[in-house]
């Protein structure tokens, strides 16, 4: 098997099973992770392949929920609801994008931020269509060809095949030549400019794309929970999406998927500690933030480093000829 | 729109903008001196101020005194930021965004921390002056609201004179703006950024002190404070000593003219669009002098 997929293939299995070894309680949770993997994957490519912070994906996201409230809730069928929050957070983030994606470092992350709490303002006044502080209710579960998602087990997977199915394109966009662009424009903006490359058309692009991801995750979760209100949409939610990529690692979707994992579930266990764990889960963040620059993904390739010296300190004698590992295998760790 | 609401628009616009203007003094310190954005600015005030009503309510100390104890509590609470976290990154060369992470987690960390110790309930300090008020044309202000413009003025001056005036503020200066520089002429580089942390915590603070007679204390008002100052430091021009007061009142007065025109629902909004267009169209601020990076 090839190298990928060797660890590929048991992670779908593990993927595939674990509604059914999970109590029900942790599957609700399981479709949560799902969504701010799909979310935070956005938050991560716009960070970790165009350094742009992005403190405000609760209003993409809120989009998304509140186009799909909008329209199926006066019986329109859902993809006509997800397509429309997709097009509308995009084309908007594209115009914003374009205006503020000149900033860089923290004044680009204020921007951002600003551009979230103006997000969270207006769906709360707007309350014609979104419901104000009352929120919308009722929002039907999907159906699809026959196929009605009215459990947690199949949002679950519903989701997860759209999470894969994003994550197969954000894939290889990055591989592709975007993804070189991209790289060469975050790594020295200059020289890319020398050879052409519009930066700011690129980053514009990426935040549409991030925005994107983020609307179709709360198409997603406005089915799911079937209701929605402004309290989904706050800043801690745009933290959240943050938290994703930045506690797990910025340019590897394993890492975002640890990332997702990690914000899902470890409020969920800190909070049998009652208030405290708060205040846990932010000295949680503080020390990624400060101990590993590359998040919970880089303990991933210390351990992998650390097992491959010590095979090769062990068993050198071992080592299949032929050309082997180095050129070989695919590089795909990204960047610094 | 009748001459005295226009005026009391006005009052209300003058207060709130010195209350931006104290919290934006502070950030503009930190980022003058470390370029770092402290996200936990607001948070610092809040802490400050609830360890001064925590000394004057429970201990029984005077004004003064407690406002000088939320003061030190403020300072060393920044000035642990900077030993325990941010000299730490600084030797690794981190780069921006992840110190907006830090001071991010750092701010959810303590406004967490307020929930879990303080609880859900606001404080609030007694104001000076009681509730002495002045009418002016039907309109009303609170002698604490000429404190807090008058104590914002003092600290906006004093700031001044340090950094022009003394020799441990132009080191600061020094250390930010050229370390190597500084260095090799004897200065303490990383001692500077740590008092330059301690110093914004104490501005902080007293912002807070000032503050908390007029807007309760709580859990929560943290980052909403930071990112009014914020946004009052970057449209007056974070490099310029003048820059947050300026910004502050233009805010806040934008504000007033909003809650007083359209509705309250949109001053937000408002203050927040003002702070993008500002930041793209006049990236020095509008009192534009020496650019952001420092100095």
């Amino acid at each position: 098997m090839k190298p990928p997929l060797r660890w590929l293939v048991p992670l779908l299995v593990i993927w595939a099973a674990a509604p059914f070894l999970m109590p029900h309680a942790i599957n609700d949770l399981l479709v949560f992770a799902t969504l701010y993997y799909l979310s935070g994957l956005g938050v991560g490519l716009a960070l970790g392949q165009a350094g742009i912070v992005n403190l405000g994906q609760a209003l993409f996201f809120g989009i998304g929920a509140y186009a799909s409230a909008y329209f199926s809730t006066r019986g329109v069928p859902m993809p006509v609801g997800l397509l429309v929050g997709a097009l509308l957070a995009a084309g908007l983030a594209a115009l914003l994008g374009y205006g503020i994606l000149r900033l860089h470092g923290f004044f680009l992350g204020l921007a951002t931020l600003a551009l979230g709490i103006m997000g969270h303002v207006l769906f709360f006044e707007w309350d014609g269509i979104t419901g104000g502080s009352i929120g919308v209710g009722g929002i039907p579960q999907v159906s699809l060809f026959g196929f009605t998602l009215d459990s947690s087990e199949r949002h679950y997977y519903f989701a997860g095949a759209v999470a894969m199915l994003a994550t197969w394109v954000a894939h290889n966009l990055m591989r592709g030549r975007t993804g070189l662009m991209m790289r060469a424009a975050r790594d020295s903006g200059e020289a890319a400019l020398s050879l052409g490359i519009s930066l700011h058309r690129l980053r514009t692009a990426v935040f549409a794309l991030c925005a994107l991801l983020g609307s179709v995750a709360g198409s997603l979760f406005a089915h799911y929970v079937t209701f929605v209100s402004v309290d989904s949409f706050g800043l801690m939610k745009s933290l959240t999406f943050l938290l994703v990529p930045v506690l797990g690692g910025m340019r590897c979707w394993p890492g975002m998927v640890a990332g997702a994992l990690f914000v899902t579930f470890v409020p969920y266990l800190l909070s049998r500690l009652g208030d405290i764990h708060q205040v846990l889960f932010g000295l949680a963040m503080i020390a990624v933030v400060v101990v590993l620059p590359n998040g919970l993904s880089s303990i991933a390739v210390m351990l992998r480093e650390a097992w491959r010296a010590r095979r090769s300190v062990a068993a050198p004698a071992v080592a299949r000829p032929g050309p082997q590992a180095p050129s070989h295998r695919p590089e795909v760790r990204h960047g610094r | 729109m009748t001459a005295s609401l226009v005026l009391q628009a006005l009052f209300a616009g003058v207060t709130n903008g010195f209350v931006y203007a104290l919290i934006g003094m502070g950030l503009a310190v930190i980022f003058r001196g470390s370029h770092v954005i402290n996200a936990a600015q607001g948070d610092c005030a809040v802490i400050g101020a609830i360890a001064a009503i925590f000394l004057l309510g429970q201990l029984g100390a005077p004004y003064l005194l407690a406002a000088l104890g939320g003061g030190l509590v403020s300072a060393l609470l920044c000035a642990g930021m900077d030993l325990g976290f941010v000299r730490h990154m600084k030797r690794r060369g981190a780069s921006e965004e992840q110190y907006l992470l830090l001071t991010i987690g750092v701010a959810v960390t303590l406004s967490a921390a307020l929930l879990y110790f303080v609880g859900r309930g606001s404080y609030s300090l007694p104001a000076l002056g009681a509730d002495h008020v002045f009418v002016i044309a039907d309109a009303v202000i609170v002698e604490h609201a000429l404190w807090l413009v008058g104590g914002g003025l003092a600290l906006m001056l004093a700031l001044h004179a340090f950094y022009r005036r003394t020799t441990l503020g132009l080191a600061m200066m020094a250390a930010s703006i050229d370390p190597v520089g500084a260095a090799s002429t004897g200065i303490d580089v990383a001692r500077m950024r740590t008092l330059t942390f301690a110093m914004g915590g104490l501005l902080g603070a007293f912002a807070g002190i000032l503050v908390a007679p007029m807007l309760a204390m709580d859990y929560h008002v943290g980052m909403m404070l930071t990112l009014k100052g914020f946004a009052a430091a970057i449209l007056g021009g974070l490099a310029n000593p003048f820059g947050a007061v300026v910004g502050g009142l233009t805010l806040a007065l934008l504000e007033s003219l909003t809650i007083t025109t359209i509705s309250s629902g949109y001053k937000d909004v408002i203050a927040f669009g003002l702070l993008i267009v500002i930041m793209i169209a006049l990236p020095n601020g509008m009192l534009g002098r020496a650019g952001r990076q420092g100095g």
